[in-house]
């Protein structure tokens, strides 16, 4: 999977669940568009049913300092990577 | 204890029979009822013997960010819309909505039910996958205070939270509690009232209790019938009220319209039966809501009564009225109009007496055709008045044998 597949995916997750229309790849989600801790929940929420796996309690918890979209997009790549990793061990 | 007068500037109601001062007004005027054929809800409704509803039928115009839907279920949604109408009413200062002087008593009976049945639903669908599904936002949806806090959020109020959860009682004790705070000056203004959404699981309840009434499932509009022969029961219903309480000389400073004054508020528990009504409970209960406002039997001119339409209730209520007041006030039960709407019944009848007492009218008890000859002591309201209301008193009681009354005066 491509760093932009997951760019595209994570962006409509944030039109489809979060009602907000192409944001700023930098801006921090919290000031800009009032992106809070409900919202985090759904946002991991989101991305096990994008990767249809589940994330362990230490993964969720690395995602609770993330506050942009690109920062997102390297959360994700992360998961993708040790996913990866897993299946070919 | 001598404390602070308050007064109401601000209200708002989501109704059976309306949700503009104006339509309700025209309701209570004609004798419209709210009361509509139960909707088939393909869980329920088949099993329950009571086919009607109090149904707020029309389209309401929510219009709120998704930042606030989110945490929201019907009954939020409901709630927060008469906040923010009220709000929007009262022109309070933006600065003092967020100070902490400004407290919100607002509660319903038990959060949102249809969100709690979903989360039942994926419960006891038996799929591990799909536990995961019940999050932090269902129970924000469908928690006991969700009305309270959803109202919090959207409008950034500070000050303190009071979220009852008394069944019948729930808004006529937001009201006497948010009374209680801004008198003894623990804020300085409280936004009250009570909401409850749609909800065929109350009505197999009562339905299961033999409460409910049956005998009208093709002439919704006949039922319920406070203090009548003919009365079967009580209608389950929905819908929202809210009030700004506020203290006195605050209002007059600021030059706010000043719809009532509070002036009384007692509450009580009959110490018993969690079911059944209870004289001596109810007539203590009036007995100290005049106390607490000072005022004589011969100063109440209307009493907004509790009148659910059951075969017991309201002669246990007639018996109460006449042994505190005799036959000297009217007294209508305004659920004739709109049936139960439960935990915002205490607002919504409040809110309807604020509206009769500045247009100088007493709507008559709608369905009341032949008092029962158990409930004919009193002076009931049998037809439009053109009469003007100095004094009311609005009476709720609820399972649990929770009490309230509240006195309302007429502000000039």
């Amino acid at each position: 999977m491509t760093r932009e597949q997951i760019t595209v995916e994570i962006l409509n997750i944030f039109r489809r669940e979060f009602e907000i229309e192409q944001p700023g790849l930098d801006n921090d989600l919290r000031e800009t568009y009032e992106f809070d801790s409900v919202d985090a929940i759904e946002l991991l929420l989101g991305i096990e049913r994008f990767l249809k796996s589940e994330l362990t309690h230490d993964e969720k918890k690395m995602a609770m300092g993330i506050r942009t979209i690109n920062q997102i997009v390297d959360y994700v790549e992360g998961l993708v990577r040790v996913r990866g990793r897993e299946t070919h061990a | 204890m001598k404390g602070r007068r308050v007064v109401i500037t601000a209200c708002s109601a989501i109704t059976p029979i309306g949700h503009t001062r104006a339509e309700i007004v025209d309701s209570l005027r004609r004798g419209v009822s709210g009361v509509k054929p139960l909707r088939e809800d393909h869980l329920l409704s088949k099993f329950i013997h009571s086919q009607v509803f109090g149904t707020v039928d029309y389209p309401v115009d929510f219009d709120f960010r998704r930042t606030y839907r989110k945490t929201m279920g019907p009954v939020a949604y409901y709630a927060c819309q008469v906040a923010k109408e009220v709000l929007d009413q009262a022109g309070l200062p933006p600065q003092f909505v967020t100070s902490g002087r400004l407290g919100v008593a607002f509660g319903s009976t038990h959060g949102s039910p249809t969100v709690q049945r979903e989360i039942y639903k994926t419960f006891f669908g038996g799929a591990q996958s799909e536990f995961r599904a019940i999050g932090a936002v269902d129970y924000l949806k469908s928690m006991v205070h969700t009305t309270a806090v959803n109202i919090t959020k959207m409008f950034g109020i500070t000050g303190r939270v009071i979220s009852s959860s008394t069944a019948c009682t729930t808004s006529s004790q937001s009201i006497g509690f948010g009374y209680e705070t801004v008198k003894y000056g623990m804020q300085d203004a409280m936004l009250c009232g009570g909401a409850d959404e749609y909800d065929t699981t109350t009505v197999a309840v009562f339905d299961n209790l033999m409460a409910c009434s049956t005998a009208f499932n093709d002439r919704p509009r006949c039922t319920p019938r406070p203090f009548d022969r003919q009365r079967d029961g009580l209608v389950v219903g929905e819908g929202a009220g809210a009030v700004l309480l506020e203290e006195y000389e605050q209002a007059r400073k600021r030059g706010a319209a000043i719809l009532g004054e509070v002036v009384g508020f007692a509450c009580n528990n009959n110490g018993g039966d969690l079911i059944l009504p209870n004289r001596a409970g109810i007539s203590e209960t009036l007995r100290l809501g005049l106390k607490d406002a000072a005022l004589g039997v011969d100063e109440v001119d209307f009493i907004s009564a509790h009148a659910t339409g059951t075969k017991m209730g309201d002669v246990i209520e007639a018996q109460a009225i006449h042994a505190v007041y005799g036959g000297g006030p009217f007294v209508t039960g305004l659920k004739g109009y709109m049936g139960h709407t439960m935990g915002s019944c205490g607002a919504i009848e409040t809110i309807l007496t604020l509206y009769m007492m500045q247009d100088g009218f007493i709507a008559p008890t709608l369905n009341l055709e032949e008092p029962d000859e158990r409930c004919a002591m009193i002076r009931h309201t049998m037809r439009l008045r053109e009469q003007p209301i100095r004094v009311a008193s609005i009476q709720n009681f609820a399972f649990g044998g929770v009490n309230t009354n509240l006195l309302i005066k007429r502000f000039v």
